[in-house]
């Protein structure tokens, strides 16, 4: 458990990742107040990461449920070993004509069927769905619900008894009770509005890009082999870009994806070429790739104007050529 | 501090956030938890528990600073102007409090009420506290018009005790006169003086801001369900940059709500192939059973907008929206016209609607300053532009049917019907004026499925939402 926000920003920081003072508070009022976290905001800032983060820092287990469109109780929740329980019924043929043996009647015979039905209906032949894994686990857990908003509404109801409880209820065994309380992350991107007995629920965090500081400080840890002057100039690139109406605008991910990729090619700054040539790892449209194009024009004339100065010594060399 | 939050609630409600109880309990508890002496925490404690919408988080902020650090910030400027009354620096102005303390002990400060002790020894947390707990007494939440603040601002410096502190004061400055020190009794006078104009200035202002809060919070809740309600064709130039956001806001909701529908309503026939393969590990027995999802066709949208001035402005509402909901539709194509006819499908396509509309209303395309000619954009649509309509086309036409006495070619909108799954007709102008005057619409609602008023954001939101797919 955490033991403060300062903690929160400590251990997090750890694990290399840098998380506002924002985001360690409501990390911190969730795992104090029991409360799941609610996480929202474009697509690519580090939403799913959050919840990694919070297990690894907490040295707790992740337990992952993907959401999608069909996703019902049965792919999330547990289902009953169809299978299995037939395989035991034949393996167990003569048992249970022995307890049937003597009946008279079909009527008895049901009856005292009936009467050992819970053995198949235990949770022995329970098949655990993440959500069940997370409220039977021993240990405690981190269970992420990823994008919840592609799951139907029905789904959402559904897990409202989970999310204030900490308990599901199974018709055949009764009501489990979460014997240790998980930490609770739901991520969404907006695809559709979430009901407010959801969100009632939830604590609420809004993770927006991250401005130019943040994010230079995000490159330093996750791809310290880039030169200060390219990560320098990545970040202007991408800042600027999240300013145009585009249909995927580049998160965070992309921007390390960049980065990577131009480190690999040994870039020590940008220029037009390279710019042109890799401009499709941050953003993924044709349209797109020509808005991009349109606007980082200036801002590369830009750059090769002031190169020579900035350069001083240096013979200019393209690090490509 | 419990007071604080509660009263904070009640404010973001004003503001059209939705707060339940429960969400304020919760703000109390997180609260509770994280250390106060942190405001950034407690601002995210605070946001995280009672705001839930992303969009609420502009309207959160402005609040925010209002109700937790609107009279801190008065009194921390109070404290500056006495400082800068003495013009001394930090340094000094601390020391200069010292002295202050010593001399009010020697004098018997512990006498004084705590109203002159809190101003004078400059603690801002206790004066916050008093200042609160007085408007409180002096039910400033009352304070609804500007006319009745000088009323206020007597009941709050009575509920504040000012009429002692004048009193106590009086008695210091005798004590003050026979000080031997002549520089310090000329700060001391100073300080003084410049103390009680500072807090009567501060008394003032708290009573002004709070109503300005109130004032201002009603006019927004008044406007924001008005505009829904007002006509397209007497719109100010911001009412219009409003109206749009509301149309992109009143879109989104119409999609969710629509995507809601077509879920409940998908389940089709029992499919056998389905249930039988999954059922072959249950050894061919049928546990689960599946069913076949009903395909449906997304319906194919023509839109003919007129944009003569008088009908603009609806034309560009009613474009935006359709080009919010495009992913409803197999396909959205729009014409608009005045006297003759263009396509504005690419623009839409291409740009975001704001400049699509610009690029479409700029005069590039058609001549938009002609005399609305109704029937000849109808003859060249049918020349030009058949093409664009089949059997599963709603064709929608926005105009006010006012022909200038040109011929109308009804036909021609006979033969659009004729090709079209069904032909909408939504005209701005109110019902009562159809027909009179070079209003042609009689003659041609005849040819139309369906005639509808759309002179508001409800009637448009109301008409687009019959034409959703079911």
């Amino acid at each position: 458990m955490f033991a403060s926000i300062e903690n929160v920003v400590e251990r997090f920081a750890q694990h290399g990742y840098i998380a506002s003072r924002r985001i360690a508070t409501v990390v911190y009022l969730a795992s104090r107040l029991e409360k799941p976290i609610l996480v929202e905001g474009p697509a690519g800032v580090g939403k799913t990461d959050l919840a990694k983060m919070i297990a690894l820092a907490l040295d707790r287990e992740l337990i992952r449920l993907q959401c999608y469109e069909g996703l019902d109780e049965g792919k999330a929740l547990y289902e009953w070993e169809y299978a299995k329980q037939l395989l035991y019924t034949q393996i167990l043929k003569d048992k249970i004509g022995e307890v049937i043996a003597g009946s008279h009647g079909l009527a008895e015979a049901v009856d005292r069927i009936a009467r050992e039905d819970e053995v198949f209906f235990s949770e022995r032949f329970i098949l655990p769905r993440p959500l069940l894994r997370a409220i039977r686990s021993e240990r405690p857990t981190v269970l992420l619900i990823d994008e919840i908003d592609k799951a139907d509404a029905e789904f959402e109801a559904f897990l409202l008894e989970l999310l204030s409880d900490y308990q599901v209820s199974v018709p055949e065994i009764g009501t489990l009770r979460a014997k240790v309380i998980p930490i609770v992350v739901l991520t969404s991107n907006n695809a559709r509005e979430m009901s407010d007995a959801l969100k009632r629920r939830c604590l609420h965090l809004y993770i927006d890009f991250p401005d130019r500081a943040h994010e230079l400080a995000i490159i330093k840890i996750k791809a310290p082999e880039a030169s200060a002057e390219l990560a320098a100039q990545v970040v202007d690139v991408v800042q600027s870009l999240r300013k145009l109406d585009l249909r995927k605008t580049p998160g965070i991910s992309e921007t390390l994806d960049w980065i990577k990729a131009l480190t690999l090619l040994n870039v020590e700054s940008l220029d037009h070429e390279l710019v042109k040539d890799t401009i499709d790892t941050i953003v993924k449209y044709e349209s797109d790739i020509r808005k991009a194009q349109e606007e980082l024009k200036s801002y590369l004339r830009e750059l090769k104007l002031r190169r020579p100065a900035a350069a001083g010594g240096d013979d200019g060399s393209t690090p490509l050529s | 501090m419990q007071d604080r939050i509660a009263e904070f609630a009640g404010l973001l409600r004003q503001n059209g956030v939705r707060v339940s109880i429960a969400e304020t309990l919760d703000a109390l508890a997180a609260v509770r938890v994280t250390s106060l002496a942190e405001g950034d925490s407690f601002r995210s404690a605070i946001r995280s528990t009672m705001v839930k919408r992303a969009s609420d988080i502009p309207a959160f902020e402005r609040l925010f600073d209002i109700h937790f650090h609107g009279l801190g910030n008065l009194i921390r400027q109070a404290e500056r102007a006495a400082r800068e009354a003495l013009s001394m620096s930090d340094s000094e102005f601390n020391r200069f409090l010292q002295r202050v303390e010593e001399f009010l002990k020697e004098h018997g400060s512990e006498e004084m009420s705590e109203l002159t002790q809190a101003l004078l020894m400059n603690r801002a947390g206790q004066l916050d506290r008093m200042i609160r707990d007085a408007a409180r007494r002096a039910e400033l939440d009352r304070i609804e018009r500007s006319d009745e603040e000088n009323r206020f601002v007597r009941a709050l410096a009575r509920e504040l005790g000012l009429e002692r502190m004048d009193a106590e004061l009086g008695d210091l400055q005798g004590q003050i006169d026979q000080l031997e020190d002549e520089m310090l009794r000329e700060q001391l006078d100073e300080y003084i003086e410049a103390r009680r104009r500072a807090l009567e200035d501060l008394i003032r202002r708290h009573v002004r801001i709070e109503r300005a809060r109130r004032d201002g919070t009603l006019r927004e809740s008044e406007e924001a369900g008005t505009l829904a309600d007002r006509s397209f064709f007497y719109l100010g130039e911001d009412e219009l940059a409003r109206m749009s956001d509301a149309v992109t806001m009143m879109a989104r909701r119409l999609k969710s709500a629509i995507a809601m529908r077509r879920k409940r309503s998908r389940r089709g026939r029992f499919d056998i192939k389905r249930t039988l393969r999954i059922n072959m590990k249950n050894g061919g027995t049928p546990f689960i059973l599946r069913f076949e999802r009903r395909r449906r066709d997304k319906p194919q949208i023509v839109v003919l907008c007129d944009v003569s001035d008088s009908v603009r402005n609806a034309s560009r509402f009613m474009l935006q929206f359709v080009y919010a909901l495009q992913d409803l539709y197999s396909r959205v194509r729009s014409f608009i016209f005045v006297a003759e006819i263009g396509e504005v499908t690419r623009q839409f396509r291409e740009g975001d609607p704001k400049t699509a509309l610009d690029a479409a209303l700029g005069g590039d395309i058609i001549n938009v300053y002609a005399h609305s000619n109704f029937g000849n954009a109808f003859r060249s649509f049918v020349d030009e532009h058949l093409a664009a309509v089949n059997r599963r086309t709603t064709v929608i036409v926005l105009g006010d049917a006012r022909n200038n006495y040109n011929l109308p070619h009804e036909r021609a909108l006979r033969e659009i019907r004729r090709r079209a799954q069904r032909l909408i007709w939504l005209n701005p102008e109110s019902r009562g004026t159809w027909g009179f005057g070079d209003s042609e619409m009689e003659r041609y609602s005849v040819h139309c499925n369906v005639v509808e008023e759309c002179r508001n954001l409800n009637q448009l939101y109301r008409v687009i939402d019959r034409l959703a797919p079911r």
